[in-house]
């Protein structure tokens, strides 16, 4: 038997039922969560040492639940809280994190940073970086076939979010380094030391962006970008602090560069194994919201997506959830969860989303939702335009994976036919469309 | 008409345009939604959204 009920009750699983690091889940994950999910939505891991909540119903529950908190400091081996005096900027950041803040401080902070990450200003940013993304596929150009990893999603994602916060292009390095140690200094799923290694590393990142903030604020006018909305924000006397300002750049670079990375290898993905799908959404582009969220969803690249810590002894769907212990809430698998979503896998950009979890819910829903979506559009519209008859090579794109990445089920190659050269006549577009429409209804 | 902003989310209920997706008619006042309505985008309580002015 894998599974074994404790004595006090607790539905216990293994590695044995579900092993986030192994090859064969990272590349086929599917079996795997679906079994998660009908047999053991809330479950104890004995070789993780946390718990996992896999179901739909379940992740939603918990993520709408305060009791279960992201601060990573309620988990029972954080490292010990050190003086005020004696902290770092990205300590001092962590406490002025979304993620760290009371409930009331957390409505603040939201309140004021909103602006700054609602719809309209993150339509703004789409003028900013266009000129990005078409410099990316010019640096392809018309190749016979290229790596969609390498030549679009390892460069995109750092060069919007670089333009967004201001930083100049030149120090694209420096940024990707910042992003990736941010990351990792807070994931449980490391070992102390690694976490401890890439908090020292950001900290330069840090430096270069309080030093902004000191410039902006000096300056006649902050600026009307994303820091300078950021500074100017207020609600009557109240406004950000500059650590409350760095947590917030430091929640975009989260949101929009390492974990972009995957959507953009994903969505090309998706797209390019469902031709009938790239071919609707060439017709009709106003689906571009809802299929970037679909091709997320069924992309479903997270590999141990999000955490949360119970902050008091807790009952759970009949579990018993004892104060700092953690739990990983595996969205990934609600995402294709069969009891909430018809066809789960299957790829359909017209499918009604209502209740998704691809963002998360709740008082942390994803804060650079928008974001994403706009740098995603911008880029699937691109292909379309440069690529419409674009196929993976070998119909997998020769597909290989990054298994030692810390978050991601990490696809570093996809190779991409272009077909540049293939023009299909408007007429027979149409007809092809009209096909998809009547399969599809 | 106003707009309503949320602010966990940034979503924006417009009351001009409604959900008509949802049942809600155009020109239905915030005020006039259910109490137990919540962000179609991050399923945030009513309490969440404060009026937008953009």
């Amino acid at each position: 038997m894998n599974t074994s009920t404790a004595t006090e009750g607790r539905v216990e699983i293994d590695g044995r039922i579900f092993n986030p690091y192994s090859k064969d889940f990272i590349r086929s994950p599917w079996a795997t969560w679906e079994k998660m999910v009908l047999e053991y939505p809330v479950a104890w891991h004995k070789d993780l040492n946390m718990w996992v909540v896999s179901s739909h119903d379940a992740c939603a529950e918990m993520l709408k639940n305060n009791v279960f908190t992201p601060n990573y400091k309620a988990w029972e081996h954080a490292p010990p809280e050190k003086p005020e005096a004696e902290k770092n900027d990205f300590e001092r950041s962590l406490d002025h994190g979304l993620f760290a803040t009371r409930t009331q401080d957390h409505l603040r902070l939201r309140k004021l940073a909103m602006p700054a990450f609602s719809k309209p200003v993150m339509g703004k940013i789409d003028a900013k970086i266009r000129d990005l993304v078409t410099g990316v596929f010019d640096e392809i150009g018309e190749p016979e076939q290229f790596d969609a990893f390498s030549m679009i999603a390892e460069k995109l994602p750092v060069r919007a979010i670089a333009r967004m916060v201001g930083v100049p292009t030149n120090k694209e390095a420096f940024f990707q380094e910042f992003a990736v140690s941010v990351i990792k200094s807070t994931r449980i799923n490391l070992p102390a030391k690694e976490r401890q290694a890439a908090m020292q590393t950001s900290l330069t990142g840090f430096a270069y962006f309080r030093d902004l903030i000191a410039q902006r604020r000096a300056a006649a006018h902050p600026g009307d970008d994303f820091v300078g909305s950021l500074i100017s924000a207020s609600e009557g006397d109240d406004r950000l602090g500059d650590y409350d300002i760095m947590a917030m750049i430091q929640a975009v670079i989260v949101a929009g560069s390492d974990t972009a990375t995957d959507l953009h290898t994903y969505a090309i993905q998706g797209l390019l194994s469902n031709p009938e799908q790239y071919r609707l959404l060439r017709q009709r582009p106003e689906l571009m919201e809802n299929a970037i969220i679909e091709l997320l969803r069924v992309g479903a690249f997270g590999k141990m997506p999000q955490y949360r810590f119970a902050s008091e002894d807790a009952e759970f769907r009949g579990q018993h959830i004892r104060k700092g212990q953690s739990i990983l809430l595996n969205l990934t698998a609600a995402w294709v969860d069969p009891q909430k979503w018809e066809r789960p896998r299957q790829l359909d950009i017209t499918r009604r989303l209502d209740g998704n979890l691809v963002f998360g819910a709740g008082a942390h829903f994803c804060i650079g939702t928008y974001l994403v979506r706009v740098q995603g559009g911008l880029m699937i519209s691109e292909l379309m335009k440069r690529f419409p008859n674009a196929e993976l090579v070998n119909g997998n794109g020769d597909v290989e994976y990054d298994y030692n990445h810390h978050n991601a089920r990490r696809i570093n190659r996809l190779l991409v036919k272009s077909n540049a050269r293939q023009h299909v006549h408007p007429a027979q577009e149409r007809i092809i469309h009209d096909a998809t429409v009547e399969t599809n209804h | 008409m106003k707009k309503w902003i949320c602010i966990i989310c940034g979503y924006i209920y417009d009351e001009a345009v409604g959900m008509p997706d949802h049942g809600i008619a155009a020109g239905t006042r915030f005020e006039s939604l259910p109490d137990d309505w919540t962000c179609p985008e991050c399923g945030s309580p009513k309490e969440s959204f404060e009026p937008y002015v953009g």
